[in-house]
């Protein structure tokens, strides 16, 4: 039964010592930049007075968040650290993927992309 | 909204008061969030979700980076489970936006008295739990351990919780993962869970960058102090107390759900 299969294969572990350092080292400096970027947008807000943003409608759509970074646009700021904080756990779905596939551990490969492709097709769904 | 300093500073302690309760009691601080985001600060309920969503994030993301290092959380058993964990998220979301405020104050309140209840239970018998120690385990019951994460999705994506309080005693109970294991598993499960749903939030608009930063920047900070302090486990009465505040916020919120009183 694949049931049984999945079940024999999650309880041995052999190598997985990549995805392990590959995921513990974004989920760490991911949020601790994305806390970093907020802390210094929001500092800014209140010390500056915020530069008037065209999307102050939130969301800013990407193209405005850029062209607010480029302008050191404390509110830019401060959405791009939101956003990165949203983005450290795909980037850690990404990491694992990429880690399970150098130790050629395919089932978790798919399983990887089958979660991404959860969260993405939500987005695309989402927008419309 | 207008951010002052004022407000900036009420939100970042509200940060790190659920950060550090998170971290102390193990009881993810979404559950305080909503709650004094909507009652205290008068912040419309769907926006309170969208950020205590990223404040889940914040939460799980340094405590799961060394569950992962410490080999704590078995990270294909957590995969295999975000499968149907997302699923459920991002049908919670979805479901969310067309739930009027008062629906989901009155789930919410369900909730925390589910989670408030299980807290005082926990703390009776702590130290049976406490003695465990991590051995070899053979996972159990998958199917059922993969619809229990799709439903423990939907309440994270509905009401803005790690769901943390139905995957560890799933895990626990059901699949036979002995329970630090199990804890550090569902912490690890947890931000991508929040992620899924939080981007379907931010699509919406109920990610407010001037609400959810500082109350994201406070979380982080309370984690970390909370993390440093867990050496010692918290006392009884402290966990006791928490749980009627929590008890104290669910009443509150049903009482303004049929009185009206939420903020547009």
């Amino acid at each position: 039964m694949l049931g049984e299969r999945v079940l024999t294969d999650m309880t041995n572990q052999p190598t997985e010592e990549k995805a392990r350092s590959a995921i513990a080292l974004i989920l760490r400096y991911g949020s601790l930049a994305s806390t970093l970027l907020m802390a210094l947008g929001l500092l800014l807000i209140l010390v500056r007075g915020a530069v008037a943003t065209p999307g102050s409608g939130l969301p800013i759509l990407p193209r405005m968040l850029f062209a607010g970074l480029a302008h050191f646009d404390p509110l830019a700021i401060t959405e791009s650290g939101v956003l990165l904080l949203l983005l450290t756990p795909i980037f850690r779905i990404v990491a694992a993927a990429v880690s399970f596939g150098l130790e050629h551990n395919y089932r978790y490969v798919l399983i990887s992309l089958g979660v991404l492709a959860v969260i993405f097709g939500s987005i695309g769904f989402a927008m419309q | 909204m207008e951010l002052t300093w004022l407000l900036l500073i009420e939100l970042v302690v509200l940060g790190v008061v659920a950060g550090g309760v998170g971290s102390l009691t193990g009881i993810g601080g979404g559950l305080v969030i909503t709650p004094i985001l909507t009652l205290v600060f008068g912040i419309p309920i769907h926006q309170a979700i969208g950020t205590s969503l990223c404040c889940v994030i914040a939460t799980s993301s340094g405590a799961a980076a060394s569950y992962v290092e410490h080999r704590l959380s078995d990270i294909r058993l957590g995969m295999t489970l975000e499968l149907a964990t997302t699923v459920g998220a991002v049908s919670g979301s979805l479901v969310a936006a067309l739930l009027s405020r008062e629906a989901l104050a009155v789930l919410f309140s369900f909730l925390l008295t589910y989670a408030g209840a299980t807290m005082v239970r926990r703390s009776l018998k702590a130290e049976a739990v406490a003695q465990e120690e991590a051995e070899p385990y053979q996972i159990k019951r998958l199917p059922l351990g993969l619809c229990g994460s799709g439903a423990a999705g939907v309440i994270s994506g509905m009401l803005g919780v790690g769901g943390g309080v139905v995957k560890v005693p799933l895990m626990f109970l059901a699949m036979g993962v002995p329970f630090k294991v199990a804890t550090a598993t569902s912490n690890f499960m947890i931000g991508v869970t929040a992620a899924a749903s939080a981007f379907i939030y931010y699509t919406r608009g109920d990610v407010r960058p001037l609400v959810t930063a500082p109350t994201a920047v406070g979380v982080y900070l309370g984690a970390a102090l909370g993390s440093r302090l867990m050496r010692r486990t918290p006392s009884r009465w402290l966990i006791v107390l928490f749980s009627f505040i929590m008890f104290y916020f669910a009443m509150v919120m049903v009482w303004k759900s049929f009185h009206g009183g939420f903020a547009h």
